[in-house]
């Protein structure tokens, strides 16, 4: 399996009509400070050796100002040295919200399937998650909101849980529609009035 | 169209290949299983030296019956089968059930792929191998090589049951003859070299004898095709599963947060829930579910009345609704409130639970299941009937067993205890009432029966 570059995943949501966080690939700190113009940024740090990004130390939030940036990038390659190649990207900031993973694979028996879990860091931990065979509709997305034990914290409103169906069925159109092995959208971070997808992972 | 198992669950004619005057031998046992259940078709012993085994006429050979048979009953060793599956083939039989093991699953993968391809040449559908074959109560079928003194056998209902497992299949069987719903059809599929899950469900779907499934599986043949019927099938009725091999041994190194969680069998669960499957977590579960789902209507919302002569078992039963994310304890009506304040003595509280106290006797039930019968804002309805209370007798099953026949909801009942209970119980079973041993079982089978009525609803 091999892990599809960042903004040919990009390119694929858009296919499928799913936006995707603001993002450009960086190589050095006055690159990052030009494309950041004065907002908020993210930095990731991008390898197929490394699944954690989060949890190991590969991502600095909210770098303000040009000195953060700079330092930010400075810690980050350091610390990729070992996970060669490896590619450093900066993000909008997003303003927040609730975080979900939605993701894909092909299963042996049955095909594409897509899953929606409580996200980001809490995945692994709480396993909250729902599974569907692809195609879904907008009755089966449904469904697999309020199969979660955490649907109200995620969904806190009707509007809001509309949007997440819709996605899943465009994820699910997608999964369909591509040759893919494994898909992660994580987190998807759902706000009042729209969601960030902030991470694509595709592995072909 | 599916595969047309008929001829195998209802044959008119049938013989035993391997029929043996040996009462060990398992053709002995299945002949002897045929002529125990009453089975009114024709019925033929093959074997090579037999002049007639437990009075049925034997022949040397399949050829020799001078008619065209539905069923065959292979139970020879595995290295014989191919040989007299082409004589079937050849005489014309319609269908065969291979009980014997020894192919794929010890690694025997050409033998099998050889009986699958004569089967298929003849187009003759084929059982197994390496399984129990049928039950069918009403056509008094029965190709169960275990011998009746080990195994109680169900008495005929509108519960039809799929096992992949031998062994996990003659257990459940057994279970079920303990319980009051009885049975339709017992199908053990073994290998499913030839007819597979998804044939069966395909075939039980359409079968007006079936109300509900229940299956116990460990894989799946063909995913795509398990799917296809999985939309369908419970459209029409209810399907309770119980899946087997859960936890995945070296489950590969993944590269995603998703194929990581993904494992097989929460990929299976998710097709479950998809597809308004009822999951049950342990055997038990498969009767609980059965249960009602046989005999209760759909209910119309979620909201829960529960009746009790004993306090605590009200307090408890309360506590697992409480637990459900789908039920909710129901609040009586004030029309309600008012007849049963007239109607009940000053220490019973009206309220929900409904303590009638331990001397309420079938009276008190009456009045209590009447109300709530006639109470809009009570969609099921719990009765707990602890009968080492002094009022409780045969007379409050009396009266729960008539409400049964008038009630156009779900009403299930709660009673806990040993040998004077037990009479009680199977009184209420035997008249189509579910009963269970515990709070949280009765609680959780409502709630899968909301479950599966809420899906197929679904708009």
């Amino acid at each position: 399996m091999t892990l599809s570059d960042y903004f040919e995943g990009e390119k694929l949501l858009k296919k499928y009509g799913i936006s995707s966080i603001r993002s450009w690939y960086v190589s050095s700190a006055e690159e990052a400070i030009k494309r950041a113009d004065g907002n908020p940024i993210v930095m990731k740090v991008i390898s197929d050796k490394a699944l954690h990004k989060s949890k190991s130390g590969l991502v600095a939030l909210d770098l303000k100002t040009d000195k953060e940036i700079s330092s930010a990038f400075k810690s980050l390659t350091a610390k990729a040295q070992t996970l060669k190649p490896y590619k450093v990207i900066v993000q909008e900031m997003s303003k927040g919200g609730i975080e979900v993973i939605i993701g894909g694979k092909t299963d042996p028996q049955f095909g594409k399937v897509i899953l929606l879990g409580l996200g980001g860091i809490y995945v692994e931990a709480f396993k909250d998650f729902a599974i569907r065979v692809c195609p879904i509709d907008d009755k089966d997305a449904g469904s697999m909101i309020d199969s979660l034990r955490s649907a109200e914290v995620i969904t806190y409103n009707s509007e809001n849980k509309r949007m997440l169906g819709e996605l899943l069925v465009k994820v699910s159109k997608m999964l369909n529609g591509t040759d893919l092995k494994e898909l992660d959208l994580n987190p998807v971070i759902l706000r009042k009035d729209g969601y960030d997808v902030v991470d694509i992972r595709i592995l072909k | 169209m599916g595969v047309d198992l008929r001829s195998m669950l209802n044959p008119k004619s049938v013989a035993i290949i391997g029929a043996s005057q040996n009462p060990e031998k398992v053709g002995h046992i299945i002949l002897q299983n045929y002529i125990n259940s009453g089975y009114a078709g024709k019925l033929f012993a093959i074997n090579k030296d037999a002049e007639s085994i437990l009075g049925v006429k034997a022949y040397r050979h399949i050829g020799e019956i001078k008619e065209r048979l539905d069923l065959a009953v292979i139970a020879i060793p595995a290295p014989f089968v191919p040989q007299v599956l082409e004589e079937c083939g050849k005489a014309g039989v319609r269908s065969t059930i291979v009980v014997t093991a020894g192919f794929e699953e010890i690694g025997q993968k050409e033998l099998q792929d050889q009986i699958v391809e004569i089967s298929e040449r003849y187009k003759m559908p084929m059982l197994g191998p390496n399984c129990l074959g049928v039950i069918d109560t009403r056509a008094r079928t029965d190709t169960l090589f275990l011998p009746t003194y080990k195994l109680s056998k169900p008495g005929v209902g509108y519960v039809s049951f799929i096992s992949q497992s031998g062994a996990a299949g003659s257990t459940i069987l057994d279970l079920i003859a303990g319980e009051g719903f009885g049975l339709s059809k017992f199908i053990s599929y073994g290998n499913a070299a030839y007819i597979d899950e998804s044939d069966i469900l395909e075939y039980l779907m359409n079968d007006d004898d079936t109300k509900v499934i229940i299956m116990y599986i460990e894989g799946i043949k063909n995913g795509k095709k398990f799917i296809e019927v999985a939309r369908k099938v419970t459209k029409k009725k209810p399907v309770v599963v119980l899946k087997g091999g859960r936890t995945s041994v070296g489950q590969q190194a993944t590269l995603s947060h998703t194929a990581s969680l993904a494992g097989d069998y929460q990929v299976y669960e998710g097709i479950f829930q998809q597809f308004g499957f009822t999951i049950a977590n342990d055997l038990n579960d498969l009767l609980y579910y059965a249960k009602t789902l046989v005999s209760e209507p759909a209910p119309k919302g979620n909201r829960i009345g529960i009746i009790t002569n004993g306090g605590g078992a009200g307090v408890i039963t309360t506590d697992a609704v409480g637990y459900t994310r789908e039920l909710k304890l129901a609040e009586l009506s004030d029309k309600s409130k008012q007849l049963l304040r007239k109607k009940m003595p000053p220490l019973v509280n009206i309220r929900i639970p409904l303590d009638l106290a331990g001397d309420a006797g079938g009276d008190r039930y009456e009045t209590a299941v009447a109300a709530m019968r006639d109470d809009p804002n009570i969609d099921m309805i719990i009765v707990i009937a602890l009968f080492q209370t002094p009022g409780a007798d045969s007379g409050v099953v009396a009266k729960l067993v008539h409400f049964k026949a008038d009630i156009e909801k779900p009403m299930i009942v709660i009673s806990i205890g040993a040998e004077y209970t037990q009479i009680h119980n199977r009184m209420m079973e035997e008249s189509g009432l579910p009963v269970y041993d515990s709070p949280s079982a009765a609680v959780k089978a409502l709630a899968e029966l909301y479950k599966y009525y809420n899906y197929k609803g679904r708009k």
